[in-house]
C-alpha cells in the first residue's frame, strides 16, 4: 500500500482478525481496499480458521499471522501490533473484524473527525446491519449497571440519521475502531482476560480513566454481521466455556464492571449482577432456553470462584488511571432509561401479539387514484346515533341494563346462597389456602381447593379487596358471558343479528340467572369461560394436530376451571371415555396405532394434567367422591332431573319451572338438522344426559349433614352453550331454506322454536329484573354472629338456627368459631361429631341433660340460639341445666356452658379441669403441673406439643380428642405441623410452573434465528 | 334423512331420565323426636291440702326440689301432696290437682307442661283478699319471669322476678296492685321452665267468702268460650239469684266491643246489657249478670273486635258456707286423656253441635264408652269409679269445662290437655346457618 503522508498527517495500519469468516471476508477485503483514504498498511491475524479464510487472505495478498484457535481478539491484535514497525507519531491502528465491512469513506471520515481533536484516542464508525443496511446497530456503546450492553437504541432501530454527529462516548465497538497506537500500547492493548466481547467497553473505560477521549464519528459507516454474538460461528477462544457466546458475554460484562468500577460500589454491583443473572435465567427458563439460563448463572459463578482475576485486573487499572473511574458516570445509562426500554419492549411485544401487523401490501398506487371520485361518492349521511342500530351495541347495552337492574340489591359485600362472606383482604384467602389446619367446626385438615388461591390472585387486580372482586365479578358476569358467547357464535355465523341475540339468550339462560342469584361462582365462571374453551377445542376431533404447547395452554385454562369445580373434570372424563371408545372402534377399521395412541395421549393430557395441577384437593376426591360434584361455597340444593332436562338447575332462586327455556327444543330440532348444528346438538344432548343423571343424586358434604340434590349448573352450561350454538347454525341459513321450500314441518318447528325463544326471553328478563333481583345473594347483610361473641379469640359456640320458609322451617346447628363463615371455609368444613350432634339433639327435644357436659368436653363455651326461634325450645334449654344465660337480645339468646370449656384444657393429678390460654392454631402457654392436656380439636397426627424441646406423648381420649401427657410443670408449645401441606403445595407449584412454561411461547437461540430476522 | 342417529340420542335422554328417576329417591326433609314433657303441679301452701288425680299407679314423679334425675312411681291413683310442687312424667294423661282449705273453699287445676305465657283472669288486691301467685321453675337453670298486672286502673308497672332453678316463688296478689279490686295477671317467662298458678281467697272482715284456683289461659283471643259456669239458682229464702261477674280485659292498645252470648239448656241468648259493650283497652272491666235459667250450669261465648281474656266469677253455696269459682276460658276440645280419680266432675260441653265420644277407664281397669251429643250445651257426669277419661272423638268448635263440688267447696277446671305430645324436629348439622 502506498503511504498517504501526503494526504494527511496520520498513518493508519489496519489489523484484520479472521476466524472462520470466509462468508464475509471477500466483502471485507474489498471494502478495505476501496477506501477513499487508502490504508497505509494492512495486516491480518488468523486464529485457526478451518474454512477458506487463509486462502482468501493469501489471494488478497494481505500478510497474516497464524495464531492458535483459542487466541482471543485482543491477543490477536497484540500479536499483529507487536510485529509492526516501531511506532511513529499519529500512527493509528484500525481494528477490523472479518465480518465487518467499512464503507469506502469510513476511514476518511474517522480521520477527519479526529483531525482537530488530539485528545481522542479511540474513534469508531456508526455500525449498520450486514443484511439490512438501514438497521442501526451501534453508534457508540456503554455498559449498564447490570452488565447489559447498552447502545441506547431501540431493537431493530431504523437508521434515519437520527443519531448522526460526532459524539463523546464511553467506547466504540472494536469492529472498525480506530485506536492511537501509542495509547494502545501504553494501556497494554485489549485486556487478554476478555478474549471476546466487552473488550471494547473495557478499553474505552480504561482510555477515559487514563484521561483520554473516545468518540463515535457517524460520518463513518461500517456494516457488521456480529457473527459471534449471533452464533453464526463457533466461539472457540480461550475461556469460552463450552463455546457459549452468551456465557462469555455475561462473564466479560461482569468482569468489566468489577474491574473498572470504584471499589465502594462493588457490593451493589455484585447484587445487581446476581439479581439480573437470576431474573434473566428465569426468563430464559420460561422461554424454554435452559442453556441460556445456565449461561447467565455460570457467567457470574465463574467469576465468583476466581476472585484473583478481578483483583489483578483492578491493580493494573489502578496503575493506568489518571482520573477517577467515575469519570465515565455520564456514559452509564440511568436505570430509568433501562426500565423504559424494557417496558417499551414488553408493550411492543404485547401489541404485536394483540394487533399483528397487516403485512399485506397494497398494490394500488396513489397514482391510480381517481381524484374526481370524491365528487362521485355520495356524502355519508350517517348520524352518530347510527351506531345504536348495530346489534352488538344494542345487545350489550341491553345486557348491561338487565345486569344493573338485576343487581340492584347486590352493590356491596355480597353474601348469601352458596356464597359466604368474603374476607376483607387477599391475605386472608392466602392464609386459608396455605394453612394445614382450618378452624372450622371441630377443625379440619381438608386441602383447600385451588379456587381460593386463584381468587386471591385475581383480587390483586382489585387492590387485594376480595369483596370488590366478587361484587364486580357478579355484576359484570352477564356481560362477560355474552361477550365470550358472541365471540364463539361469530365463528358460526356472519350474521350478527343472529349471533348477538343468541349470545344474549346465553347470558339470560336459566343456568346463568340461577348461578348469579344463588352465588354459584364456579358456574358463573364456567358460563364466562365455556365459550372460550369451546373456541380452543373447536377442532378437538383432530386432537392429534394439537401442539403440546396448545395442550399445555388449554390445560392451564381447564386447571382454573377444575380448581373451581371438579364437576368439569367429570364432564371431561366422560367425554374423553366416549371419544376413546369411538377411536377404538375406528382403530379396528383403520389399524393406525400411532395415530390413535397419539390421540389418546393428548386427550389424557387434556383431562388429567389439570387434575394433577389441582393436587392435593383433587386427589382427596378419591376418598370423598362427592366432592367431584360440588361447587365452591355452601351446598345449595338443585331442582332435580326434570328441571335439568329443561336446562334449569332448579332449587331456590332459579327460574320457575313453568318458565320453559327453548334449550331442549333447540337441541332436539338440531338433532334432525342436516347442518353442523346436528353435531353440536349431539354434544349438547350428551351433556344433558349427564346433567339429568347427576341432578338426581343427593349428596352431603361441605359441612352439610343433610342430603341435598346435586346442583348440575356446570353441566347445564355446556347444554345451554350447545343449544345456543346449534340454534345459531340452524337459523343461519334457515331463512333462505324456508323461503325456497313449501310449507312443511320445518316451518312449524322453526316457528315453534322462535316463539318459544321469544317468549322465554321476554319472561326470563322480566323475572330477572323483578323477582330475580330479590335473590339469595344480597349485599351488606347483617351477620349471624353477634359482635360480642367475636371478642373472645377462637371460642367455640354451638349455634342453633331455624331456617327455611314460613311453611317449611327446619332447625339446624353448627359449631362457630365466633364469627360467620367466610369464603373457602365451607369447602374445608368437616362432618359433625356424633357426640355434638347428640348434644344438639338433646337441646332441641329437651332430653339433653348431658348436653352441657358434652359441649364442655369438646371445648364449646357458648350456646347461641339465633332469633327467631321457637320459644318452647329456648325454655327447654333453660330447664336443662349446665347452661347459664348471658344475654337475650333481639338477635338471639346466648348461654354459657357452666363447666370449664376452652380450646386447650389441662387435667391435673386432682382431676380438676382447667382452661388454658390457646391461640388460633398454635399456642405457647404454661402448664402448672404434671397431668394431661386435652386439645378440643379433631384428632390429627400433626398436632404436637413440645415441652423443653421434647415432644409430649400424644393419645386419643374417649371423645376422640388429642391428649398429651405432661410430665412436669413448664412452658409448652402447641403446634400443628404443616410439613405435609407445604410439600403438597410445593408439588402443585412445580406442576403449575412446568405446565406454564410449556404453554408459553418458546424462545429461540440466536443460531436458530434467520439472517433476515437478525438483519 | 337418516333418523336413526338422532333417535338414538333421544333414546339416551329417555334412558337418562329413567336412571335419574331410579336415583331420585325422596330425600327425607325432616325427622322428629316425640316426647311428653313432664307436667308440673302446684305446691301445697300452708293451711291447704292437695290431692292429685292420676291415671296410673306407675306414673313417675319427682319432687320439684330434687336435683337428681331420679323419679319414683306414685303407686296410688290419687296422690295427697303435703308441700312440694311435683313433676309428673304423665305420658299424655293430664293430672288434675284438687286443693282445698278445710270448710272454706276448694278448687281444681290441671297440671301442665311449661308455658310461654299464662293469663290469670281473677283475684283481687284489696285488703280483704288473700290471693297468691305461685311461680314454679322446674328447670335446672335460674329463670327470669315478667309479671304484667292489669287492673281497673290500667296496666301496672312491670315486675320482673328471678326464680331459682327447681324452686318456686309465692307472691301475695295484693302486692301486685295494692288496693285495686279487679286483677288480670299475665306471667311471661323470659327464660326458664315456668308454670304459674293462682289462688284467690276472699273474705269480708273476718268472714271467709271462699276461694278458688284460678286456671290460666294461654293467649287473648277474639272468641272466648267459658264452657262451664255453675248456676245454683235462687234458693228458698234468698232474695235474688246469685249474680255472676264477667271480668274482661283487652290487653292491646285498642278498645274492644264485646258481645256475650249465654249458652244453656234453656237456649242461647245475650244477657241484657251485654250486647256490643265497649271495653277500654288495658282496663279490667267487670259486668254483672243474673241469668234466669233453670240449668245448673251454662256456658258463655264472648266475641270481640279485639283479642280479649275473660273469666266468670260465680258464687256458690256449699253446705252452710259460701264459695265462689272462677270459670275460665277453655281451648277447643281435642283428643286427649285426663285423670279424674276421686273427683266425679260434671263435664259441661259447649258448642253449636256437640258430638263427643268418651272412653272412661275405671279404677278397676275396665273401660266404658260414652257418646255425648247435643246442641249449645251438654253435660255429662263422670262416673264415681273413673280414674280417667279419654276424649276419643270430638267435633269442631266444641269446648268443655269441669265443675266439681266437694265438702269444702266448689271448683272448676277447663277440659284441656296438660300433658301434650311434643314433636320436635331433630336438627341437622349445616354450616350454612353461619351465613347470613
Amino acid at each position: 500500500m502506498a503511504s498517504q503522508a501526503a494526504v494527511d498527517k496520520h498513518r493508519v495500519t489496519a489489523v484484520l482478525v479472521s476466524h472462520n469468516g470466509a462468508v464475509w471476508l471477500p466483502e471485507v477485503v474489498a471494502a478495505l481496499t476501496s477506501q477513499t483514504r487508502p490504508i497505509d498498511l494492512i495486516t491480518a491475524v488468523d486464529t485457526g480458521s478451518q474454512d477458506s479464510s487463509t486462502k482468501l487472505l493469501k489471494s488478497a495478498r494481505i500478510p497474516f499471522i497464524s495464531a492458535d484457535v483459542e487466541t482471543g481478539f485482543g491477543q490477536a491484535i497484540s500479536l499483529a501490533v507487536n510485529k509492526l514497525p516501531k511506532s511513529v507519531d499519529h500512527e493509528w491502528i484500525w481494528l477490523i473484524h472479518d465480518d465487518c465491512a467499512p464503507a469506502p469513506t469510513a476511514l476518511a471520515e474517522l480521520l477527519a473527525a479526529i483531525d482537530d481533536r488530539p485528545q481522542v484516542v479511540m474513534v469508531g464508525p456508526k455500525l449498520l446491519g450486514w443484511h439490512d443496511r438501514t438497521h442501526l446497530l451501534e453508534a457508540g456503546v456503554s455498559i449498564a449497571g447490570n452488565g447489559a450492553r447498552w447502545t441506547g437504541l431501540e431493537p431493530l432501530e431504523y437508521d434515519q440519521g437520527q443519531h448522526d454527529g460526532n459524539h463523546d462516548v464511553l467506547a466504540v465497538s472494536t469492529a472498525g475502531a480506530l485506536i492511537r497506537r501509542d495509547v494502545f500500547e501504553e494501556l497494554g492493548g485489549l485486556d487478554p482476560n476478555l478474549t471476546l466481547f466487552r473488550d471494547d467497553v473495557d478499553f474505552g473505560w480504561r482510555a477515559r480513566a487514563a484521561g483520554h477521549s473516545v468518540m463515535v464519528a457517524t460520518g463513518a459507516v461500517a456494516f457488521h454481521a456480529q457473527a459471534s454474538a449471533n452464533e453464526r460461528r463457533t466461539v472457540e477462544v480461550d475461556g469460552a466455556f463450552l463455546h457459549r457466546p452468551l456465557l462469555l458475554d455475561r462473564r466479560n460484562a461482569a468482569f468489566v464492571l468489577l474491574s473498572n468500577s470504584s471499589w465502594w460500589i462493588l457490593p451493589w454491583l455484585v447484587i445487581q449482577l446476581l439479581g439480573t443473572a437470576i431474573a434473566r435465567a428465569i426468563g430464559y427458563l420460561i422461554a424454554k432456553l435452559p442453556g441460556y439460563a445456565a449461561d447467565e448463572i455460570l457467567a457470574v459463578g465463574s467469576l465468583v470462584v476466581r476472585p484473583g482475576l478481578i483483583i489483578a485486573a483492578r491493580k493494573v487499572r489502578k496503575k493506568q488511571r489518571f482520573v477517577s473511574a467515575r469519570v465515565i458516570a455520564e456514559f452509564i445509562p440511568p436505570r430509568w432509561s433501562q426500565i423504559r426500554l424494557a417496558s417499551e419492549g414488553v408493550v411492543d411485544a404485547i401489541r404485536a401479539k394483540l394487533f399483528p401487523e397487516n403485512n399485506q401490501v397494497s398494490t394500488t398506487s396513489v397514482l391510480d387514484a381517481n381524484e374526481d371520485e370524491d365528487l362521485l361518492t355520495p356524502v355519508n349521511t350517517n348520524h352518530w346515533f347510527g351506531i345504536f342500530k348495530r346489534p352488538e351495541v344494542i345487545g350489550f347495552i341491553l345486557i348491561s341494563l338487565i345486569s344493573l337492574l338485576n343487581s340492584r340489591n347486590r352493590f356491596g359485600a355480597l353474601v348469601g346462597g352458596a356464597l359466604p362472606i368474603s374476607p376483607a383482604g387477599a391475605t386472608d384467602l392466602w392464609r386459608t389456602y396455605f394453612e394445614s389446619w382450618h378452624q372450622v367446626g371441630m377443625g379440619s385438615t381438608v386441602a383447600t381447593p385451588t379456587w381460593v388461591a386463584i381468587t386471591a390472585t385475581a383480587s390483586l387486580f382489585f387492590l387485594g379487596k376480595v369483596q370488590f372482586l366478587i361484587t364486580t365479578f357478579f355484576l359484570v358476569a352477564p356481560v362477560l358471558m355474552m361477550f365470550t358467547a358472541s365471540k364463539l357464535l361469530k365463528r358460526l355465523t356472519e350474521n350478527t343479528w343472529i349471533s348477538i341475540p343468541a349470545a344474549l339468550l346465553y347470558a339470560v339462560s336459566p343456568v346463568a340467572i340461577a348461578a348469579v342469584s344463588t352465588g354459584h361462582i364456579a358456574t358463573v365462571l364456567f358460563m364466562v369461560l365455556a365459550p372460550v374453551v369451546a373456541l380452543l377445542l373447536s377442532d378437538v376431533e383432530k386432537i392429534e394436530s394439537f401442539t403440546w404447547r396448545k395442550i399445555a395452554g388449554v390445560s392451564l385454562l381447564l386447571a382454573v376451571l377444575y380448581g373451581f369445580s371438579l364437576m368439569i373434570f367429570v364432564i371431561g372424563l366422560a367425554a374423553g371415555l366416549i371419544s376413546t371408545l369411538s377411536d377404538y372402534e375406528k382403530h379396528a377399521q383403520e389399524a393406525n396405532a400411532p395415530l390413535y395412541s397419539l390421540r389418546l395421549q393428548k386427550r389424557a393430557a387434556l383431562i388429567f394434567v389439570p387434575f394433577v395441577m389441582n393436587v392435593p384437593y383433587s386427589l382427596e376426591t378419591i376418598k370423598n367422591p362427592t366432592r367431584l360434584l360440588v361447587e365452591p361455597g355452601l351446598l345449595i340444593s338443585g331442582g332435580g332431573p326434570i328441571h335439568a332436562l329443561l336446562g334449569n338447575p332448579g332449587g331456590a332462586n332459579s327460574l320457575p319451572i313453568w318458565l320453559v327455556s327453548p334449550i331442549l327444543l333447540a337441541l332436539i330440532v338440531s338433532l334432525f338438522s342436516s347442518t353442523h348444528a346436528r353435531r353440536i346438538a349431539e354434544y349438547g344432548v350428551g351433556a344433558l344426559v349427564i346433567a339429568v343423571v347427576i341432578s338426581a343424586l343427593s349428596i352431603s358434604t361441605h359441612g352439610n349433614e343433610a342430603s341435598s340434590k346435586v346442583w348440575s349448573g356446570p353441566v347445564l352450561v355446556l347444554v345451554t352453550l350447545a343449544a345456543v350454538a346449534a340454534g345459531t347454525v340452524l337459523l343461519d341459513r334457515l331463512r333462505e331454506t324456508l323461503v325456497l321450500s313449501h310449507i312443511h314441518y320445518r316451518h312449524i318447528l322453526s316457528a315453534l322454536l322462535l316463539f318459544t325463544t321469544f317468549a322465554y326471553s321476554v319472561l326470563a328478563i322480566g323475572w330477572s329484573v323483578t323477582k330475580g333481583a330479590d335473590s339469595l345473594v344480597q349485599a351488606n347483610r347483617a351477620t349471624v354472629m353477634p359482635a360480642f361473641l367475636s371478642v373472645e379469640k377462637d371460642v367455640k359456640i354451638l349455634v342453633l338456627r331455624e331456617v327455611g320458609s314460613e311453611n317449611e322451617k327446619k332447625i339446624q346447628y353448627y359449631l362457630s368459631r365466633g364469627k360467620d363463615i367466610s369464603l373457602g371455609e365451607p369447602d374445608v368444613a368437616p362432618a359433625q361429631t356424633v357426640a355434638i350432634a347428640d348434644a344438639a339433639r338433646g337441646l332441641i327435644d329437651g332430653s339433653g341433660v348431658t348436653s352441657s357436659s358434652t359441649l364442655s368436653d369438646f371445648g364449646v363455651k357458648y350456646l347461641y340460639v339465633k332469633a327467631p326461634f321457637k320459644r318452647e325450645i329456648i325454655r327447654s334449654i333453660d330447664g336443662l341445666g349446665g347452661f347459664s344465660r348471658t344475654s337475650a337480645t333481639s338477635l338471639g339468646v346466648v348461654w354459657k356452658v357452666t363447666a370449664p370449656a376452652s380450646r386447650l384444657m389441662f387435667v391435673g393429678a386432682d382431676g380438676v379441669r382447667k382452661e388454658l390460654e390457646a391461640g388460633e392454631v398454635g399456642a405457647r402457654t404454661y402448664v402448672p403441673s404434671a397431668g394431661t392436656l386435652i386439645l378440643t380439636e379433631t384428632y390429627n397426627r400433626s398436632w404436637q406439643v413440645l415441652e423443653n424441646g421434647y415432644r409430649l406423648d400424644r393419645n386419643k381420649n374417649e371423645q376422640g380428642l388429642p391428649t398429651f401427657t405432661v410430665t412436669e410443670a413448664g412452658e409448652i408449645s402447641l403446634i400443628h405441623d404443616g410439613t405435609i401441606r407445604r410439600a403438597w403445595l410445593s408439588l402443585q407449584l412445580i406442576f403449575f410452573v412446568i405446565v406454564l412454561v410449556m404453554a408459553l411461547p418458546a424462545g429461540r437461540r440466536k443460531s436458530e434465528i434467520s439472517e433476515k430476522e437478525l438483519a | 334423512m337418516n333418523f336413526s342417529r338422532p333417535l338414538r340420542f333421544i333414546a339416551f335422554v329417555a334412558g337418562a331420565i329413567t336412571i335419574a328417576s331410579a336415583l331420585n329417591v325422596a330425600v327425607s326433609k325432616k325427622s322428629y323426636s316425640e316426647n311428653y314433657p313432664a307436667v308440673v303441679c302446684p305446691p301445697t301452701l300452708p293451711g291447704l291440702s292437695s290431692q292429685i288425680s292420676l291415671s296410673s299407679k306407675k306414673t313417675q314423679f319427682q319432687r320439684l326440689q330434687n336435683r337428681s334425675a331420679k323419679t319414683d312411681s306414685v303407686k296410688v291413683l290419687r296422690l295427697p301432696v303435703m308441700k312440694d310442687s311435683l313433676l309428673f312424667d304423665a305420658q299424655g294423661s293430664t293430672p288434675v290437682v284438687w286443693q282445698s282449705k278445710t270448710g272454706n273453699w276448694a278448687g281444681g287445676a290441671i297440671c301442665s307442661g311449661p308455658a310461654s305465657s299464662q293469663w290469670f283472669v281473677g283475684a283481687s288486691a284489696d285488703i280483704t283478699t288473700k290471693g297468691r301467685l305461685i311461680i314454679v321453675n322446674s328447670g335446672l337453670s335460674d329463670a327470669v319471669v315478667d309479671v304484667n298486672v292489669f287492673t281497673e286502673n290500667g296496666k301496672q308497672p312491670l315486675r320482673t322476678l328471678n326464680v331459682s332453678s327447681k324452686n318456686y316463688l309465692v307472691i301475695p296478689v295484693d302486692s301486685l296492685a295494692p288496693g285495686d279490686k279487679t286483677l288480670t295477671v299475665n306471667v311471661v317467662p323470659r327464660s326458664g321452665r315456668i308454670n304459674s298458678f293462682m289462688i284467690d281467697e276472699q273474705g269480708k272482715g273476718l268472714r271467709a267468702l271462699g276461694g278458688d284456683l284460678v286456671n290460666p289461659t294461654t293467649s287473648p283471643s277474639r272468641t272466648v268460650v267459658i264452657p262451664a259456669i255453675p248456676n245454683q239458682g235462687k234458693k228458698p229464702g234468698q232474695g235474688a239469684a246469685p249474680a255472676h261477674v264477667l271480668r274482661v280485659l283487652t290487653p292491646g292498645d285498642v278498645d274492644a266491643s264485646v258481645t256475650v252470648e249465654l249458652l244453656s239448656a234453656d237456649g242461647v241468648f245475650i244477657p241484657v246489657g251485654l250486647n256490643s259493650r265497649s271495653i277500654s283497652a288495658g282496663l279490667v272491666t267487670e259486668f254483672t249478670f243474673s241469668p234466669k235459667i233453670s240449668s245448673s250450669a251454662f256456658a258463655v261465648k264472648i266475641t270481640s273486635t279485639e283479642p280479649v281474656v275473660a273469666a266468670v266469677e260465680s258464687s256458690v253455696a256449699i253446705g252452710g258456707g259460701k264459695d265462689f269459682t272462677w270459670s275460665t276460658a277453655a281451648p277447643e276440645l281435642s283428643e286427649f286423656t285426663m285423670a279424674v280419680t276421686g273427683l266425679t266432675p260434671l263435664i259441661v260441653f259447649a258448642g253449636s253441635e256437640i258430638n263427643v265420644a268418651v272412653e272412661v277407664t275405671l279404677v278397676n281397669g275396665k273401660s266404658i264408652r260414652k257418646a255425648i251429643k247435643g246442641t249449645d250445651v251438654a253435660t255429662w257426669r263422670v262416673p264415681a269409679a273413673a280414674r280417667s277419661f279419654t276424649i276419643t272423638k270430638v267435633g269442631k268448635q266444641t269446648y268443655a269445662g269441669a265443675l266439681v263440688s266437694s265438702v269444702n267447696g266448689y271448683g272448676y277446671f277447663p277440659i284441656a290437655p296438660g300433658s301434650v305430645l311434643t314433636r320436635v324436629e331433630i336438627p341437622d348439622s349445616n354450616i350454612r346457618i353461619l351465613n347470613p
